[in-house]
């Protein structure tokens, strides 16, 4: 017998005998395991190799600073937090984003980044330091320079001891500029989730706890229920951060204005690969070459038209609007999307693990119910303060 | 070109034995084994155990059977039938010498059914053999 049918008839099977409470929601083997795979959370931290400066409390303090800080846009006036604010669990809660200029994406949360393979809807980006240098030099989003950047950590006293005693002295402007991204990636790298109601009935059902599996609403079990099973959900939203890092085409219109679309994936590994920051390049610090695996091998085809990456789902129902370009306002929006996928609208290289759901009434409400359940109740919180850095008062 | 895949057995080192005593020397490597009516692939993942989301590398030795052209070649990439899609990522194959190869970089990036696609090269054309396996 596997672990996970152990687990099932751990649940299942004397209830009576151990004066347990009936299972509201009577999961199979291969649901367990699927279950399981959605966890432990948190997950352990991990440094980025590809940033130096990834866990020094140093960095992290000037990463804070740098992430609130609207000068290191061209007009003064928007900074990192203008679309990731920590009120709207670092999101901006508009369908698409505004920097300088309005956008045609969503503005994703930056939390749990750390943890994800790529970055941007598109995955132009290979490191959160890249995406972060990305946002800053866009002439639409932050729209600064090299030297303006520069120029901020050397005007700034604190700022400046903050990257000198993290990156040391005599760095150039576009040294500087590198710095300033892996701060932020630093600061950024510290920004995990909690624990949701997901995560405490996961864990009781591996440790065969019905008493403690119990206290999940049976609403949420029954989506989940349907999550990992009928609605294969859990194939591209897969493991702990219910993501599995890559892109899909799941039907929704690339179109971002008459005459214009967005190529999505596509668009998003021709710009990786020609990123002079990218890990291929010379400010990646992992020396071993593994951290940059992924960019090494990742391949063009035609089929990424019209892909965007699979977001995470934790927290999502504070994360509205939703897809790429913020179409659908509430996640009943989205599970009506994929009640009723319209297969003509899927590209002929979409995923062909789509179907519609055909939902009834009760089996959408289960299902919001379960994403609702993702949600870790300090999500909306202020970051922590950074650590004091007693040289760089 | 139809291909199977073969677990280790008797009826595998049997064929080997049968196809002479060199080549069930040089492909007696451990590892999963597949074989077509020309060629014995014997293959194995490193790490052993592939995770959804990770990458990984595939370690094969690439054995001529019975008379014909010797492969001078491999290449190595892998699709979900269902979904009707390959990996994202291409893998780089690195030729190890005496009929042994490395390729790195695949990633599996979805749960369930794959199938390792094998490419052979020789004299007069390319054949394919295709091994299934199930990632959870």
């Amino acid at each position: 017998m596997n672990r996970a049918a152990v687990l099932l008839a751990a649940l299942t099977g004397s209830a009576a005998a151990a004066g347990e409470p009936p299972p509201s929601v009577a999961f199979t083997p291969q649901e367990t395991h699927r279950i399981l795979q959605h966890g432990p959370w948190p997950q352990p931290k991990v440094s980025d190799p590809s940033n130096r400066a990834s866990g020094d409390p140093r960095a992290i303090a000037l990463g804070r600073a740098l992430f609130f800080d609207p000068r290191l846009s061209a007009n003064g006036a928007v900074a990192c937090s203008s679309c990731h604010v920590p009120a709207k669990a670092w999101t901006d809660g508009r369908a698409r984003a505004i920097g300088l200029a309005p956008l045609d994406r969503n503005a994703p949360s930056v939390v749990n980044a750390r943890l994800l393979r790529w970055f941007s809807w598109d995955g132009g980006a290979d490191s959160v330091w890249s995406q972060a240098l990305r946002a800053m030099l866009s002439p639409s989003e932050m729209g600064a320079s090299a030297a303006q950047i520069g120029g901020v950590l050397h005007a700034d006293r604190r700022l400046a001891c903050l990257h000198e005693a993290t990156f040391g002295a005599g760095r150039d402007d576009t040294q500087a500029m590198v710095d300033a991204a892996k701060a932020i990636a630093a600061f950024v790298a510290t920004l995990a989730s909690g624990r949701t109601p997901f995560d405490d009935f996961r864990d009781a059902l591996a440790r065969g706890e019905r008493r403690a599996a119990a206290r999940y609403p049976a609403a949420a079990q029954r989506g989940l229920k349907m999550f990992v099973g009928k609605g294969n959900c859990s194939m591209c939203h897969f493991g702990p951060n219910f993501t599995n890092g890559e892109f899909h085409d799941i039907g929704v219109p690339f179109l971002v204005a008459p005459g214009r679309v967005d190529p999505g994936r596509h668009g998003g590994i021709k710009r990786v690969l020609a990123d002079p920051f990218n890990l291929l390049g010379s400010f990646n610090d992992d020396a071993s070459g593994v951290a940059a695996t992924k960019t090494r091998h990742v391949e063009l085809q035609h089929a990424n038209f019209g892909q965007f990456k699979t977001p995470s789902l934790r927290n999502v129902a504070l994360t509205a609007p939703y897809m790429h370009d913020g179409r659908f306002a509430t996640l009943r929006d989205v599970v009506r999307h994929y009640s009723e996928l319209d297969m003509e609208r899927i590209h002929t290289h979409g995923e062909q693990l789509l179907r519609p759901l055909k939902l009834t009434d009760g089996e959408s409400n289960d299902l919001i119910a379960f994403l609702e359940s993702l949600t870790d109740p300090s999500a909306t919180a202020e970051p922590r303060p950074a650590a004091p850095v007693p040289e760089c008062r | 070109m139809s291909a199977r895949r073969r677990s280790a057995g008797w009826l595998l080192a049997a064929a080997l034995a049968a196809a002479g005593p060199t080549l069930a020397r040089e492909c007696n490597a451990p590892g999963n084994r597949i074989e077509s009516d020309r060629v014995v692939i014997v293959y194995r993942t490193a790490p052993p155990k592939i995770a959804v989301g990770k990458h990984f590398a595939v370690e094969a030795l690439v054995c001529a059977k019975g008379a014909g052209a010797p492969p001078t070649g491999l290449r190595v990439d892998a699709a979900m039938p269902e979904h009707r899609h390959g990996m994202n990522y291409r893998a780089r194959v690195l030729p190890l010498g005496e009929g042994r190869y490395r390729a790195e970089g695949l990633l599996f990036h979805m749960p369930g059914r794959w199938q390792f696609l094998f490419d052979v090269d020789r004299a007069g054309g390319a054949e394919r053999l295709a091994a299934e396996i199930v990632v959870e």
